[in-house]
């Protein structure tokens, strides 16, 4: 089959604009989450917006604004816990996750007639997307892209040397809160594509594979990009053609390139890493 | 009013035994939460909650419910593998492989399970279990993989201290650290299959991350803070069946039990927040300090 009656339609081009914005936002931010070691973070802002998906349903305001008030509900108790001593970071985040994810159960549960939204909240439905979904989302990675062009350095400076960062008079905790706030945005702007549970995937993926080819920010940032945009592509494509979940299609070709890098990478590859390691051994003479 | 509110809702059979599971799970999560927090699990607790769901599913297309728990267990070991071997890359750090790796096996299993019928129905009870519905076998199920949990912890209990809080000490001991990692990861991954089908993802995370994470709030003592946790997690249990009882049955409004179980576990970890910060706070104004050590002989520790 071609690629002219594959995304023929209205509707499959409208999920191909979707998956290609979602996909270079994600490759964008997934960079700093990488650098910054934020992947559990994001793992939980998935989970801790839950309530929010209940509750725009149930007042019957729009998911995006449901689930954002959350999202920066749960950012602001993820920062406010850390600033506190004796709480160890790993342990708030989870307790946030859990907080958030069974909150919205409960809330859920006593609500009957529920089950489809959820279902299409947690793994996405990019064929459905509307024109708003598609302007909110391009809305966001233009926001995104300002911000980032605003205060990159700092955040790199903070990722790779926090001391330097406070010594210069910076205020690390507002620019933590800052881009922990532009990583909600991006896992809220990619629920309709990808579902909350899979934007992860697309958020990390892309940014992880990068590192495995290079050293350079700049080049991350570029390669990170194009991969989240091939994996939307791409996953979608073959959604098309073998009829099975579009989020799942697309979070499983970036995990393919994520596997494939991870072993045949040129530098940080395993193949290449094996094959230094038996040269080593092979210039040293008889047993070690 | 007590009696009415904490006792009366397990008269009836079927909350006997969600009782039971409850407790149990909620102590044996307790005590794994412990070295969860030591060791920084949370993300791996979390990442094999979701790896877990493609065995499920194929577990339960192989043998209908009897394949869910092995199904479970073999995705569970081969993610706890797989994430030890692709650790060993320093080029992407630990979270990231994590994350990688949960969404990856969790879209494996929507794959496989979107091409069912009844898919929301297997999806949203994978997501939120059925604990009023588990059944003696399930219970002797927990019991048994509990115990086998408990034991382990007992043997290399130590071990995993020691590669907790010096890795290098435990290396230059002899010990292979990749293998007790790899030990405590498949624990893990013991509780997360034993409370899976009955409890579903969102407890079983709850249960190996907050009742250590409430306990560290009160107290830097390991026994101190294990004690807390078996207490909150147990206390979890019961209070969160209770209340999702009162709600259901007297006030009309339903709540999932598994999701009671795990507000009320907040809540107590909220409470274990207020007082520290109380205690933190009377320490500031120091009176209580002097009042202490002037009925105590001189030279004791701080109270």
């Amino acid at each position: 089959m071609s690629a002219a009656p594959l995304f023929g339609d209205a509707f499959a081009r409208r999920a191909l604009l979707e998956a290609v914005l979602v996909g270079a936002l994600a490759g964008l931010v997934g960079v700093h989450v990488v650098l910054r070691r934020l992947a559990f973070f994001t793992q939980a802002m998935t989970h801790a917006t839950f309530p929010g998906v209940v509750l725009a349903a149930l007042l019957g305001v729009n998911l995006l604004l449901g689930t954002g008030v959350f999202g920066v509900l749960a950012v602001l108790a993820v920062a406010w816990l850390w600033s506190r001593q004796g709480a160890e970071e790993t342990s708030v985040i989870g307790v946030v996750l859990s907080a958030g994810f069974a909150l919205g159960v409960a809330l859920l549960s006593a609500q009957a007639g529920f089950t489809r939204d959820l279902s299409s909240y947690l793994v996405g439905s990019v064929l459905t997307v509307g024109r708003a979904d598609i302007l909110s989302t391009a809305g966001v990675l233009v926001a995104v892209v300002l911000v980032l062009a605003a205060i990159s350095k700092e955040l790199v400076l903070g990722a790779f040397d926090r001391g330097t960062l406070v010594a210069l008079g910076y205020r690390a905790g507002l620019l933590d809160v800052v881009l922990l706030l532009l990583i909600e945005a991006t896992v809220v702007a990619a629920v309709p594509a990808v579902g909350t549970i899979l934007s992860v995937a697309l958020i990390v993926a892309p940014a992880a594979t990068a590192r495995l080819w290079t050293d350079r920010l700049g080049s991350m940032t570029a390669v990170a990009i194009g991969l989240g945009v091939f994996a939307g592509a791409a996953g979608l494509t073959i959604s098309q053609l073998q009829n099975v979940a579009a989020g799942a299609a697309i979070v499983l070709v970036a995990c393919a390139c994520f596997v494939l890098s991870w072993l045949l990478a040129p530098r940080y590859g395993a193949l290449s890493r094996w094959r230094a390691s038996r040269a080593v051994l092979s210039t040293v003479d008889g047993p070690i | 009013m007590l009696h009415r509110l904490l006792v009366e809702p397990f008269a009836l059979p079927f909350m006997q035994r969600a009782l039971i599971e409850a407790l149990l799970l909620g102590m044996l999560g307790g005590v794994v939460s412990v070295f969860v927090l030591l060791r920084r699990l949370a993300f791996v607790s979390d990442a094999l909650t979701h790896t877990v769901f493609p065995g499920v599913v194929l577990g339960y297309l192989v043998a209908q419910t009897r394949g869910i728990v092995w199904g479970a267990l073999l995705f569970a070991v081969l993610s706890a593998v797989l994430l030890t071997v692709l650790s060993a890359n320093r080029r992407v750090t630990e979270d990231a492989t994590l994350a990688i790796l949960l969404t990856g096996f969790f879209s494996v299993g929507v794959v496989l399970v979107s091409r069912r019928t009844s898919y929301t129905a297997d999806l949203t009870g994978f997501l939120f279990g059925r604990i009023l519905f588990v059944d003696r076998r399930e219970i002797v199920e927990t019991a048994v993989v509990g115990a086998i949990v408990l034991v382990t912890l007992a043997a290399l209990g130590k071990e995993f201290l020691l590669r907790a809080f010096d890795p290098d000490g435990a290396a230059a001991l002899g010990y292979r650290l990749p293998l007790l990692d790899l030990a405590l990861n498949v624990l893990v991954a013991l509780v997360v299959v034993a409370a899976v089908k009955a409890v579903g993802t969102v407890l079983v995370i709850a249960l190996l991350v907050v009742p250590a994470a409430a306990g560290r709030l009160l107290s830097d003592r390991l026994t101190v803070i294990l004690a807390a946790a078996v207490a909150a997690g147990g206390l979890a249990g019961w209070f969160g069946l209770a209340a999702s009882y009162q709600a259901s049955v007297y006030h009309g409004l339903r709540l999932a039990s598994g999701a009671t179980v795990v507000l009320a576990l907040v809540g107590l970890y909220a409470l274990a927040f207020a007082v520290a910060a109380g205690r933190r706070g009377l320490g500031r104004l120091g009176w209580l300090d002097r009042l202490a050590a002037a009925g105590r002989p001189a030279g004791g520790g701080r109270a």
